[in-house]
């Protein structure tokens, strides 16, 4: 039923989860990767709709990657392909608001989080991606990377200093830190394969 | 493991030259970039571990120092699950608290960890209570650490409510409106909606307020009363409840933490020992400790808090009796 997809959970991401669970606890852990689960799902179902093969998918520090080896799909193809991960998240937080009540309102914000922070502009990051297609679709791929490699960066130094500043205001949050130094990486490397969903 | 490589890099090398082009080049190159990296990566570990073990070595003190900075950091986190509970109840437009319950939730661990238990999910009220306990050390460090350079009392036992003490309390009341608090703090005073005594008899030898440090000369706030009393003197419990907390902290000493009804819970600090245990349930007026000079105080006596659902209140309205 499901073909052989080549799954890969690095090392870091195993560290990270242990240590993310050690200072926050179990609860929070599930609680994302519930709504990483719903998100990657959204990328997974287009994906398979617009008839593209997903062949694998890797687990980092930096967070999840669905490979696909289909290059062909159209510019409103892959824009769907994008945005249907946080549309995922955003779909689930409104059924689990309906459905829920007000039962599960950490389940709603981890995912209402992780849509948000998908959308922004940075380029490994579906809101990048998104700029990206939108705008090598409207304007051709060179003014698309120009404004993405802006966006980008703008995005990510703003976010990297938001990050630097919870830490230090919070006195700690020191998990923090790979997605500090990512949106660090992610800011001085703004031309860096989008590859990836 | 590299004359090896070098040899089968070489190997390729010839293979491609000789035969196909392609097939040379795609099975040695990518292999010979990854042994590579995991040569670098081995080195890179294998240089933190000599330079961890060489630093350790060679300065040990400092070491300690960076330990006892690293783990304390990595023990101040934020609550995610707060975190997350306010932007989802914010979604669905529950009680509007909006972005500043966010921030309330970033910023302040130990007061959303209090609302999530007095909301009724109560799955771990033991445990969350002794976490807040110890994440408020650091303001109570700050605090406490403005008792102990109080001038003119060095050392024995606080000073009387007298030249000190009383200006400062006073002023708290002019100069500092609700705006000018500290976050987490009221001024107002509660009806707590059940009975309660005072925990010890003693005398006030500080208030709740603002104080001027009297070394560096600027402004603290101090989250409770002090009651002076000889050591040993029965503390009692301020009035029914659970003890949820007993702890052994530098600045509070021996402590404990009772929560009562309606989300208030009070706090006793500097014991000479507690002979409450936690989890247990505590009658008003029940003996829980003995008074002492534990953690950072100049002399024996009860530093005593109270909070209304991690609002610090002023409890000198429920202890002025005496």
């Amino acid at each position: 039923m499901f073909p052989p997809y080549n799954i890969r959970v690095s090392g870091g991401f195993v560290l990270l989860a242990i240590w993310f669970v050690l200072a926050n606890g179990w609860e929070p852990l599930a609680t994302v990767l519930g709504a990483a689960a719903v998100h990657e799902l959204g990328h997974w179902a287009v994906l398979r709709m617009l008839g593209a093969e997903v062949t694998g998918f890797r687990l980092g520090v930096l967070g999840a990657v669905l490979e696909t080896n289909s290059r062909r799909l159209s510019y409103g193809g892959e824009l769907a392909a994008v945005l249907a991960g946080p549309a995922g998240n955003l779909l689930a937080a409104f059924l689990l608001t309906v459905l829920g009540k007000g039962r599960w309102p950490a389940a709603v914000g981890a995912n209402l989080v992780l849509c948000a922070f998908n959308l922004l502009p940075i380029r490994p990051l579906d809101g990048g991606r998104a700029l990206y297609l939108l705008s090598a679709w409207a304007a051709g791929p060179v003014a698309g990377e120009a404004a993405v490699r802006w966006a980008g960066g703008v995005t990510a130094a703003a976010l990297a200093a938001l990050i630097a500043w919870v830490m230090l205001r919070t006195g700690g949050s020191l998990w923090l830190l790979p997605a500090l130094l990512a949106s660090v990486y992610w800011g001085a490397m703004p031309w860096h394969s989008g590859g990836c969903l | 493991m590299t004359s090896r490589q070098a040899g089968r890099r070489i190997a390729a090398g010839t293979r491609r030259r000789s035969r196909s082009v392609r097939n040379g080049t795609r099975k040695g190159e990518p292999l010979a970039a990854k042994d590579l990296r995991l040569m670098l990566r081995l080195v890179a570990c294998g240089g933190i571990f000599v330079a961890l073990v060489a630093a350790k070595l060679l300065l040990p003190a400092k070491m300690a120092a960076f330990n006892e900075t690293l783990s304390a950091a990595m023990e101040q986190n934020m609550d995610v699950q707060a975190v997350f509970s306010a932007v989802g109840r914010a979604f669905s437009g529950e009680e509007g608290g909006g972005m500043g319950e966010v921030y309330q939730a970033v910023f302040h661990p130990q007061e959303g960890a209090f609302q999530a238990g007095a909301a009724g999910t109560a799955e771990a009220p033991v445990k969350m209570t002794t976490q807040k306990a110890t994440l408020r050390d650091s303001a109570a460090l700050d605090l406490l650490r403005g008792f102990r350079a109080e001038p003119g009392a060095p050392s024995g036992p606080p000073e009387a409510p007298g030249p000190e003490g009383q200006p400062a309390s006073s002023l708290a009341y002019v100069l500092y409106s609700q705006e000018n608090l500290p976050e987490g703090v009221s001024m107002e005073q509660a009806l707590l909606g059940f009975d309660y005594s005072a925990p010890v008899a003693g005398t006030l030898s500080s208030g709740f307020g603002y104080r001027e440090h009297p070394t560096e000369g600027e402004e603290r706030f101090h989250y409770g009363v002090d009651l002076a009393a000889d050591t040993g003197a029965e503390v009692r419990c301020f009035a029914d409840g659970t003890v949820t907390a007993v702890g052994d902290s530098s600045s509070y000493g021996r402590y404990c933490v009772v929560a009562h009804e309606g989300g208030y819970s009070t706090l006793y600090a500097h014991c000479s020992r507690v002979t409450a245990s936690s989890g247990t349930a505590v009658k008003r007026g029940q003996k829980i400790a003995e008074v002492g000079e534990t953690g950072m105080a100049t002399g024996p006596h009860l530093h005593f808090e109270l909070q209304r659902e991690g609002t610090y209140l002023n409890p000198v309205y429920y202890v002025s009796a005496l």
